[in-house]
């Protein structure tokens, strides 16, 4: 989008608007909390990074880019916050990751919001890019040019296989399947129950008459803390630029931990899940 | 080519008749000599005797001849007395080896290294069971250090083997115990332990640190536990964690022998339904897998000072407890410990490991290994979660192994040093003879084979 001259007075803004929004860092340890009460949470503590990685799963999903995917660096600052009738409410700065290099990305702000009734949680985030936008833009039409030219559907089963190797054919195909993963992930997301794309274990193409990529993708997702399995199923239409649609369903048993705080995993199975993002 | 095989040749004809002692070529050089002229082969050849000089090439003093190589060992003091009556015959030479010993030294290390570990295996792949076991039997065979145990039997009857590495010595050692593949579908665990032991046994000579820890503690190290759930992550899912024992009448499989152990059993973070991920089993230690562990360390926690055991994936230094967030006795100090373990790790390639206990930094669970073992007096206890954070997680690309391996050995090495230091204060790192002597017969029928 712009170059690194024009991106400093942005990201000053950004700061500024978003430091105007956050809460003021608590001071010390809280007292068992009032209502409204908000506390600091250790940046390494499991809930804090937790939330990150929801956050980045809305991010990954919105940015609709599988060249721009991103991973949780470190978690900065974390503060959380009861708000009365809705639920916990996190105020995050961290930094990420490029999603397979590891090189830094940039760092980000965000708040998420885990209602009280099961729904997806509530996700703001802002980043800051340190790679030019305009170059992840041409990689993704790069990797959509390759993946256009196909003149036969694609097909294919466990990427990565159980070596971990992968067949550089199919990574833009494993990339895309973790941009659509992050909306399930995001989705799926509770308070206490988080979730990694583990594996493509099959893919097969739809071809289409428009310019749109169309996959249907069985994925795994390890769910965390259940360690569980996930299989999903999921339908992915992609255009770079413009949209990146996703439809779900996974299956699963709701397993219960023992636990006095009520762990709960997975989600119903059969519920279909549709969403889709415009640009 | 043929120049080296015939220096090494020599010096493996040369040391065993010196009795292995310490020291003896020190300053010593090997001179090259092309005799021109029958005077001069006259010359050399009385030079020879006279001083009684070691002939390299050719092995006879008659068989010195004008036109052809000559090589000669000259002890150290008479170095200079022999130039000197080679420059007055204007007989020119060349210095072929400066010092004797420093040669011999380096190449007993290289070989002894080499031959500790069997040759051809490949350290940056994953491995399958049967080539674990073959692995084992061979680094026994190979290795004075390293003698391979029976520590008990899985459900499926199969045999679990832990190796110990012992520097033999008359001092009472104390002991490191590390394990790897308590959950199946972690296979960095078991390419680390693996690892770990090939690196001990190449560098114990010439690396300062690991010597000095080998002075004074034992190495155990456990690499595959949950031999059956491995293999069936191997054969038929890749993605399996638990062991094999049958449940409802074989309708359902699989404990998690890290919710298993007698520590807090049961009380939070596991299931009581087998078809669970975390199912913790009819009972503590109600699987044979926990049983063989807990049967070795029970015997032996007296001596132990470091229980650690190795898992995947997050990047994690875990300390106790996982079934309550109540601080461990000494957490200050497992805490530095750990931190200073990570920033070791952090220094190789940059990874970043996060520190803390698994109850506030990963979640809540009971029966888990470490925390037994902290729990029956085992001070240092911790948990590993290596490599990666979540990109491939379990399914760690194989080019990933030697980097993610390299790392984790500068934090385990940090870890067990500090043990060392803290429990054997003092005392200079004695250099070992024995490093220094000379069984160069090796070298020459490794060079021969």
């Amino acid at each position: 989008m712009q170059g690194l001259g024009a991106s400093l007075p942005v990201l000053l803004l950004l700061l500024l608007l978003l430091s105007a929004q956050l809460p003021p860092p608590a001071v010390g340890d809280q007292p068992p909390r009032a209502l409204g009460a908000e506390r600091s949470l250790d940046p390494s503590s499991r809930l804090a990074v937790g939330a990150a990685r929801v956050a980045l799963h809305k991010y990954n999903f919105q940015a609709a880019s599988p060249s721009g995917l991103r991973a949780l660096g470190q978690v900065r600052k974390a503060t959380v916050k009861s708000i009365p009738g809705m639920g916990q409410k996190y105020y995050l700065q961290f930094t990420t990751e490029d999603y397979r290099s590891r090189e830094n990305a940039g760092s980000c702000l965000a708040t998420v919001l885990y209602p009280k009734k099961k729904s997806p949680p509530a996700v703001n985030i802002k980043c800051i890019n340190t790679k030019d936008q305009k170059q992840i833009q041409e990689e993704d039409n790069r990797l959509y040019q390759k993946l256009k030219r196909q003149t036969k559907p694609i097909i294919g089963s466990n990427i990565p296989d159980i070596f971990g190797n992968m067949e550089p054919a199919f990574e833009p195909v494993w990339a895309l399947a973790v941009a659509g993963s992050s909306y399930m992930m995001w989705e799926k997301s509770t308070e206490k129950v988080g979730y990694f794309m583990s594996q493509v274990k099959s893919v097969k193409q739809w071809m289409r008459k428009d310019d749109s990529l169309e996959f249907d993708y069985t994925i795994l997702l390890h769910e965390m803390p259940t360690q569980e399995m996930i299989l999903c199923h999921m339908r992915l239409i992609w255009l770079p630029g413009r949209h990146l649609k996703v439809k779900y369903t996974c299956e699963s048993d709701s397993h219960r931990l023992e636990d006095g705080s009520g762990m709960e995993s997975g989600s119903a199975a059969g519920i279909t899940h549709e969403r889709e993002e415009n640009f | 080519m043929w120049l080296f095989l015939g220096m090494t040749f020599s010096l493996g004809i040369l040391i065993p008749g010196k009795l292995c002692s310490d020291l003896q070529y020190d300053g010593d050089q090997v001179l090259h000599i092309v005799p021109e002229t029958f005077q001069q082969v006259q010359h050399l050849q009385h030079l020879c005797s006279t001083l009684m000089l070691d002939l390299w090439k050719p092995q006879l003093l008659e068989d010195i001849r004008a036109g052809e190589d000559l090589h000669i060992r000259v002890p150290a003091p008479l170095v200079q007395e022999v130039k000197d009556s080679l420059d007055q015959h204007m007989i020119s030479y060349k210095v072929l080896i400066n010092d004797v010993q420093e040669l011999v030294d380096e190449s007993v290390l290289k070989e002894r290294s080499q031959r500790q570990v069997p040759e051809g295996y490949n350290y940056t792949e994953y491995h399958p069971m049967e080539e674990i076991y073959e692995w084992m039997t061979q680094i026994e065979k190979n290795s004075e250090l390293v003698t391979q145990h029976y520590l008990g039997n899985t459900v499926e009857n199969r045999t679990i083997y832990y190796l110990q590495i012992s520097q033999p010595s008359n001092k009472p050692k104390k002991i490191i115990w590390m394990d790897c593949g308590i959950h199946a579908r972690e296979w960095i665990a078991p390419a680390f332990c693996q690892w770990f032991v090939k690196e001990i046994l190449q560098n114990y000579e010439s690396d300062a640190t690991i010597r000095r820890f080998l002075q004074n503690l034992d190495l155990y190290v456990l690499p595959v536990i949950n031999v059956d759930g491995y293999i069936y992550s191997w054969e038929a899912e890749r993605l399996w964690r638990k062991n094999r024992a049958p449940y409802m009448n074989g309708t359902c499989y699989g404990t998690d022998l890290n919710r298993n152990f007698n520590s807090s059993w049961g009380s939070v973070g596991v299931s009581f339904n087998c078809t669970s991920e975390v199912f913790c089993g009819s009972g503590p230690e109600s699987e044979p897998e926990t049983r063989a562990v807990v049967q070795l360390i029970e015997q032996k926690k007296s001596d132990i000072l470091c229980y650690l055991t190795v898992h995947s994936y997050g990047q994690y230094i875990l300390t106790p407890y996982g079934s309550t967030t109540t601080p461990p006795s000494n957490n200050e100090e497992l805490m530095q410990v750990a931190q200073k373990a990570a920033a070791a790790l952090m220094g190789k390639y940059g990874t970043s490991y996060k520190v803390g206990s698994t109850s506030l930094i990963l979640y809540s669970n009971s029966g888990s290994s470490r925390d037994w073992a902290h729990m029956i007096g085992i001070p240092f206890s911790y948990t590993f979660e290596l490599r990666d954070n979540g990109t491939y997680g379990f399914v760690l690309p194989p080019d990933q192994i030697q980097p993610t391996c390299e790392e984790t050995m500068l934090a385990v090495t940090t870890i067990i040093d500090y043990v060392d230091q803290k429990y054997f204060p003092g005392g200079a790192v004695m250099l070992t003879s024995g490093s220094l002597s000379l069984c160069l017969s090796v070298v020459f029928t490794w060079i021969a084979s």
